[in-house]
């Protein structure tokens, strides 16, 4: 009888209504679950540490499909990348390659010696590019892109993903490139800064 | 959590009120572990912060075709390889007035002084190699966040650019 006692005891107060918690993890859950995006592993080949920046611009978003991303690495390197598999397959040769071009030709990529960029390895299979390839392949992936889509008028939206710490000569470089591939129009990514009181 | 026995109903008239007002009682901790869990993980995997893109456009046409750009309508943005930067005007003569240094939380600002002055302005953008990426995205910004009509060129630093910021420094 002693022990009924006690186990009744227990039951009455731990009871507790937990309607109104699920009511609210239900809709967190909803909330999540709508604004959730699924990033592929292969879309961050290359780990950069982004600028920030204050402006913000709401009518430039990234797109979520046709985006080439060039990133530009701390070694100076440049990784292109497309996030189409077929244009990657018929450009560089292999659905999950990733193009590396090094602008500086005193120097040798980082990928190239080490395979690393940072201290990360790159999963990817690369391509590396000189000066002249790699212009062919920026012309390459929008014709590609073009055929494979079957739209003339397709086009990839252009982002570089810059190292804080990259040397302006890689860029430098990179945009004599884009221009002479016609490559006119490009949007640099960065991180968004809380804007200072003024 | 609070388990899910129920007493087994004895028999009795008295006992019988208890069970009709517990059969509305559901135990929801299991739901409530999987709602949990699956909150856990869609918190964990989302990326909320979407990243920020800033449009560049370069000049169309060919890089053989010049283009003539009267000098009293220019504005020089020189940037050192320390990240220091230097503006200073253009006249129509082909000389320009001395470089004056300014502080990259002022750019906005100053630019639309300048603009104030003269609205058909163009930005000659002159970044020196070894300075950083960071230094160029954050004029972006501070071009990005003036209100002026935004026109600029980048123009590659020359030797003589560098000697004029040695120059102003010294």
């Amino acid at each position: 009888m002693a022990i009924k006692k006690v186990r009744d005891i227990r039951k009455a107060s731990i009871n507790i209504d937990m309607t109104p918690m699920v009511d609210v993890i239900m809709l967190l859950l909803t909330f999540f679950m709508l604004t959730a995006t699924f990033k592929a592993a292969e879309s961050e080949a290359v780990e950069v540490s982004l600028p920030q920046s204050i402006y913000s611009d709401p009518d430039n978003k990234m797109r979520e499909n046709d985006v080439m991303t060039l990133s530009l690495t701390k070694g100076g390197d440049v990784f292109v990348d497309v996030d189409n598999y077929k244009v990657r397959e018929k450009v560089f040769g292999d659905q999950f390659a990733i193009g590396v071009y090094h602008p500086d030709s005193t120097s040798k990529s980082e990928v190239e010696l080490k395979g690393t960029v940072g201290n990360k390895e790159v999963k990817r299979k690369i391509v590396l590019l000189n000066k002249a390839s790699f212009e062919k392949a920026l012309v390459d992936c929008k014709t590609v892109l073009r055929s494979v889509e079957g739209n003339p008028k397709a086009e990839f939206q252009v982002v570089i993903k810059g190292d804080k710490e990259t040397d302006y000569g890689i860029v430098e470089d990179l945009m004599d490139s884009m221009h002479e591939t016609n490559n006119k129009l490009f949007s640099l990514v960065t991180i968004i800064k809380a804007d200072k009181k003024e | 959590m609070a388990g899910g026995n129920f007493d087994a109903p004895e028999t009795g008239g008295k006992d019988k009120k208890k069970t009709k007002a517990k059969g509305v009682h559901i135990d929801m901790t299991p739901m409530v572990d999987v709602i949990m869990l699956l909150l856990t993980f869609f918190m964990l995997t989302t990326t909320l912060s979407a990243p920020q893109l800033m449009k560049i456009s370069l000049p169309k046409g060919d890089v053989k075709d010049k283009v003539k750009v009267d000098m009293g309508n220019v504005l020089f943005v020189r940037v050192s390889d320390k990240g220091n930067i230097y503006f200073s005007n253009g006249h129509s003569d082909g000389s320009e007035s001395p470089m004056e240094k300014t502080d990259i939380k002022n750019v906005a600002k100053q630019l639309e002084s300048i603009y104030a002055q003269n609205n058909n302005l163009l930005l000659l953008l002159k970044f020196d190699r070894k300075m950083k990426y960071s230094v160029m995205s954050d004029i972006f910004d501070e071009i990005s966040r003036a209100k002026i009509e935004k026109r600029y060129a980048f123009l590659k630093m020359e030797p003589a650019d560098i000697e004029k910021i040695n120059a102003a420094v010294g």
